[in-house]
């Protein structure tokens, strides 16, 4: 393997992670927060795709779609966090699995009668459409943003949760949910604002895929499925768990794909697999 | 309370399953004659959803043109549409409900090679015609042949050896190969490395990433690495669109020439100018000029408001052939009309196809293509580089190897 192939190869990975870790990190909070596993997460990440290709192909401004594209993906979240799930957090998991599976359904076949079936194209902006020499190789300069945007995201977020008050009442949640009650925190309201949240990063997620991926129906089952991956990898409710997930997630499809293209999926699996038999918790999670 | 939560949870439920599974009876007409019922167990979801479309599209057209014309045999044409999501088990499933359950003797417009051999198999047991407008898999007409199958189509072997014959002439030499993994993928590669070798050429690499890839960084890096002069496709659907993209940003259209099997109006949509010269086989580009072809395309885009695509084409051609041949029978009996098939001719767009007895494969002309850009159309469109007479692009009978 030339220098010029190996460097396009770490960037690859680099620009997967960026992606699976904005959608994964999202289940991982609303996992910790909400103790609720979202089979839904992945059709926000869908949602985000195709409200950004509306905005884009009214507007013409990628930049306008990434400002808007992601509140209003959180507000729809939050929305029916707050019309639906809030009523059954005290259910047995299988109630809640079984209403965000039937969310999931419904919001995919919205995005068919709204945007129909077909994918969707979605231009970056111009600059970040062509690409770059880096060295003895050529890279898609919209590669090195999406890297961007994952290291920015992943960076802003840990110092939400460590630095300001309202990551200390969200941590504080996730400790322990009636205890923080106790103390005067409305955990109706957290939940439904780090659902939203959670969604609004999987908005975001899928705004930058498109210029990519394109928005295409079927690409929120996709990505829910490895997301789930990272995170049982990670550790649920952990955010470095979420950032190594995706990262030995990203690397096994790259490196899976060019050394042995014919189980490159199943390297993620087996990764899965091993972690599940030897710290079932994940790397970041904690033992319960 | 708890009632409330457990109402709302069997609602959401009882709504999804409704939204998934109702919608067929939607589309259902209801026509007071007796109707001549064809039954369309096509993809209408997921990544394969943009072909179910275009089976829907083009039957949607002929069914209004052939009740126009006062029907065949005097009797309306319906179309029964289902949805198989693009699995063979489900194709079989609905398959098996159009016609045991709304009594369909013909079926069409069945999108994936897999879903087309899983119910070709079934259609000896259920009496029940097969007219092929999809199907790509050599076998369907040779080691899977059954008398109860036909493809007026274009087959996959026959699009590998439309470029194939086009690459034999080129000056270009090393190709990487790239197709999805499963049937047709992996066919068309096989083929045209074959092909290739035949000539003295050579395919230096293959690769088959599985259906509904997302990044194609690694296989590029790998076309890149191996030196090729040009990487032949043979991708599904989204898949496609999505290498080019990818291909385009990694300067991969810069370093080699990107062939592919099928030129696609639903990629180039999708794919945008990043698909701006590449060259492939068509197994109808709707720019094909002659009169007839004419006439149908604006009366096409007349109805739909968009361009056809190749299988919408593909699919009216093969509803027409099939009420041709019901009418030249007399009769819906589906064993008199497999005899009025067999050795028939068609008046096709682009000229007379006839269908072979011996395998029911139709010889069709095909094209080679270029997408280029045209002030007139408000997406890339197909341009006919070259035209392959049917002798030369159809197998030996009952193979998928070419004299």
């Amino acid at each position: 393997m030339s220098p010029a192939i190996a460097v396009e190869q770490l960037l690859n990975t680099a620009a997967l992670s960026a992606l699976l870790f904005l959608v994964s990190v999202g289940l991982s909070l609303v996992f910790g927060i909400l103790r609720v596993v979202n089979f839904a997460h992945g059709m926000f990440y869908m949602l985000g795709a195709y409200i950004g290709f509306s905005i884009v192909s009214r507007s013409g401004s990628f930049w306008l779609a990434l400002a808007l594209a992601p509140p209003l993906v959180g507000l729809i979240g939050a929305a029916l966090e707050s019309t639906t799930l809030r009523f059954i957090y005290r259910r047995p998991p299988i109630y809640q699995v079984l209403l965000t599976f039937g969310l999931s359904l419904i919001l995919e076949e919205a995005v068919r009668i709204v945007w129909g079936a077909t994918a969707q194209a979605v231009d970056p902006p111009a600059w970040l459409a062509g690409s770059v020499t880096l060295g003895a190789t050529v890279y898609p300069t919209y590669r090195l943003f999406l890297i961007t945007v994952g290291a920015v995201v992943g960076g802003g977020l840990w110092l939400f949760l460590k630095t300001t008050r309202a990551g200390l009442v969200i941590r504080a949640v996730a400790q322990n949910g009636e205890m923080a009650g106790c103390l005067g925190t409305d955990v109706r309201r957290v939940r439904t604002a780090v659902f939203g949240l959670a969604c609004a990063l999987a908005g975001l997620g899928g705004v930058v895929a498109a210029p990519m991926l394109t928005a295409y129906l079927g690409m929120g089952i996709g990505v829910i499925v490895e997301a789930f991956v990272v995170v049982v990898i990670g550790g649920l409710g952990s955010i470095g768990g979420s950032i190594v997930g995706s990262l030995i997630v990203g690397a096994a499809q790259t490196w899976g794909g060019f050394f042995i293209s014919e189980v490159a999926m199943a390297i993620m699996y087996a990764v899965m697999a091993a972690v599940l038999i030897f710290r079932p918790w994940g790397l970041f999670g904690d033992e319960e | 309370m708890n009632v409330t939560r457990r109402d709302f949870t069997k609602g959401a439920l009882a709504l999804g399953t409704g939204l998934t599974l109702g919608f067929p009876a939607v589309l259902r007409r209801a026509y007071a004659a007796d109707p001549i019922k064809i039954g369309v167990p096509a993809v209408l979801s997921g990544g394969a959803a943009q072909y179910g479309l275009q089976a829907k599209r083009a039957c949607e057209m002929f069914a209004k043109d052939i009740q126009a014309k006062g029907g065949v045999l005097g009797r309306p044409v319906e179309f029964i549409f289902e949805d198989t999501t693009g699995d063979p088990a489900t194709a079989v499933r609905k398959a098996q409900k159009l016609v045991e359950k709304d009594g369909v003797k013909f079926l069409t417009g069945i999108v994936l090679s897999s879903e087309a051999l899983a119910v070709s198999a079934k259609c000896p047991e259920w009496k029940v015609l097969f007219m092929s407008s999809f199907t790509g898999v050599g076998a369907f007409t040779a080691a899977k042949f059954n008398r109860y199958s036909f493809r007026p189509n274009t087959s996959g072997p026959m699009g590998a050896r439309t470029v194939s014959l086009y690459m034999a002439e080129s000056p270009m030499k090393r190709f990487y190969g790239v197709g999805s993994d499963y049937a047709w993928g992996r066919d068309s590669i096989g083929s045209f490395d074959r092909q290739m070798t035949a000539v003295k050429k050579e395919v230096v690499g293959k690769d088959f990433p599985p259906i509904g890839t997302k990044d194609f960084g690694s296989y590029i890096a790998k076309v890149k690495q191996s030196k090729a002069e040009a990487c032949f496709t043979v991708l599904l659907g989204q898949d496609a669109s999505i290498f080019f993209k990818q291909a385009e940003q990694f300067g991969l259209n810069k370093e080699v020439k990107l062939v592919t099997e099928i030129v696609e109006l639903a990629n180039l949509k999708a794919a945008g100018d990043a698909m701006l010269g590449v060259i492939g086989g068509s197994r109808y580009p709707f720019t094909l000029d002659t009169p007839k072809n004419r006439d149908w395309v604006k009366r096409f885009y007349d109805m739909h408001n968009v361009w056809p695509d190749m299988f919408d084409g593909e699919t009216y051609q093969a509803t027409e052939w099939l009420a041709q041949a019901i009418t030249a029978a007399g009769s819906d009996d589906v064993e008199k009309v497999i005899a009025a098939l067999e050795d028939s001719t068609y008046e096709a767009p682009e000229g007379k196809r006839t269908m072979r007895k011996c395998d029911h494969q139709a010889v069709k002309a095909s094209w080679m293509v270029e997408a280029v850009k045209d002030p007139k159309y408000p997406h890339l469109i197909p341009k006919i580089l070259a035209t392959y007479p049917g002798d030369r692009v159809t197998p030996k009978c009952l193979t998928e190897e070419f004299a």
